[in-house]
């Protein structure tokens, strides 16, 4: 499907797997928006459904009417990466592979992910393999690969517990991950009705890659298939934006803390020094 | 109830120092779960040293975790048929 935009990069492309243990905290989100972030800052990016059987990052990203080959198919060697690769829509230099949707489980080993991925070292500048929920055969499948590891929580017992336990299995395998907290709520974090970031950091102590507060865009945005990064109005969209640019060598760039909304007249008394 | 209006009027609760504090609890208790791969060679570990020094029913050694509260705790129970004269060689680097 890809056209002849895929070009060989000088340097080899970087892995990353996006993970959380859990299910439903916003892998596929991240994985789609930290994508086109990372291709609209010039890269050449390959984004890989790794969720064998329930694929849906090609429903988010708007391209599930493309779909021809998979990563099963590409991974053993039934199709070229070429063929594989479907061009975004919208954004130049993004390229999903979606999964298959067979429901035999071992059709896939962290054997051929490992062969699959030095093939798209060549022709991307990164490669982001979005994890299954769980830390069975999928996930082995999706961090044999993997030269970095982005884990996703929300700020919830249960994601925290979770992320625990996939970041000891990082570990495990040599790989430092880095965090992202999702779907903040400030206003709960303010009232002490949730787990702050600082709180979540504490316990999992792991180097903090970026927060993200809940946002209404993102359903929004998969209801569309839209980018999420594309929505200048989106507090999310935009967070995806600065961890993409972190990921890619700007370290220094602040991570903005999730703040409540503030009123006009409020923002104006901060301005002018009166009020906080 | 008066805790509850005390909270609505300052505007602070503190659910989040509940979850807190589950979390960490819950993330002690789960690293002192140990498979039973683990379990498994370490009875047998355990067999062969002290079979250096004691004459055992291999048998019937048992090797238990105990939990209570926030700690774990290895018990090794066996029953010794006799002590060994000898001393054994010593091993290297096990």
């Amino acid at each position: 499907m890809a056209g002849s935009a895929l070009k060989r990069c000088p340097l080899e492309g970087r892995v990353i797997v996006i993970t959380s243990g859990k299910g439903g905290v916003g892998k596929t989100t991240a994985t789609a928006s930290i994508g086109a972030a990372l291709a609209l800052e010039g890269k050449q990016v390959a984004v890989v459904d790794m969720d064998i059987g329930l694929r849906n990052l090609d429903v988010v990203m708007g391209l599930e009417n493309r779909i021809v080959f998979n990563v099963v198919d590409a991974a053993k060697g039934k199709c070229k990466i070429k063929q594989a690769a479907i061009k975004d829509r919208r954004i130049e230099n993004l390229y999903l592979i979606p999964a298959s949707q067979s429901d035999n489980k071992d059709i896939l080993t962290p054997e051929a992910m490992v062969r699959l991925c030095k093939e798209l070292r060549k022709e991307f500048d990164y490669i982001l393999l979005d994890c299954p929920a769980g830390i069975e055969r999928g996930f082995e499948n999706s961090v044999a690969p993997a030269d970095e590891a982005v884990v996703i929580c929300t700020p919830e017992v249960s994601s925290v517990r979770d992320a625990d336990r996939v970041i000891g299995l990082l570990y495990a395998r040599s790989i430092t991950p880095r965090l992202i907290v999702n779907r903040i709520v400030p206003e709960m974090v303010e009232n002490g009705d949730m787990l702050s970031h600082e709180d979540v950091v504490e316990v999992l102590s792991v180097e903090l890659l970026g927060l993200v507060q809940l946002d209404n865009q993102v359903v929004i945005s998969t209801n569309t298939g839209v980018p999420l990064v594309l929505q200048k109005d989106s507090e999310a969209g935009q967070a995806f934006r600065r961890i993409a640019q972190r990921l890619d060598g700007q370290e220094d760039l602040p991570i903005e803390i999730p703040q409540t909304q503030k009123s006009f007249w409020k923002k104006l008394g901060i301005i002018i020094g009166i009020g906080k | 109830m008066l805790n509850g209006w005390l909270k609505k009027l300052i505007g602070k609760s503190d659910s989040k120092g509940v979850a807190k504090k589950r979390l960490q609890f819950t993330l002690i208790y789960d690293k002192l779960e140990v498979s039973d791969d683990i379990l498994i060679k370490l009875h047998q570990d355990i067999v062969d040293v002290i079979s250096r020094y004691f004459e055992i029913d291999k048998e019937s050694l048992k090797l238990d975790i105990r939990k209570s509260e926030g700690r774990s705790a290895l018990v090794v129970n066996t029953p010794i048929l006799s002590a060994k004269r000898v001393c054994p060689p010593p091993k290297g680097g096990v």
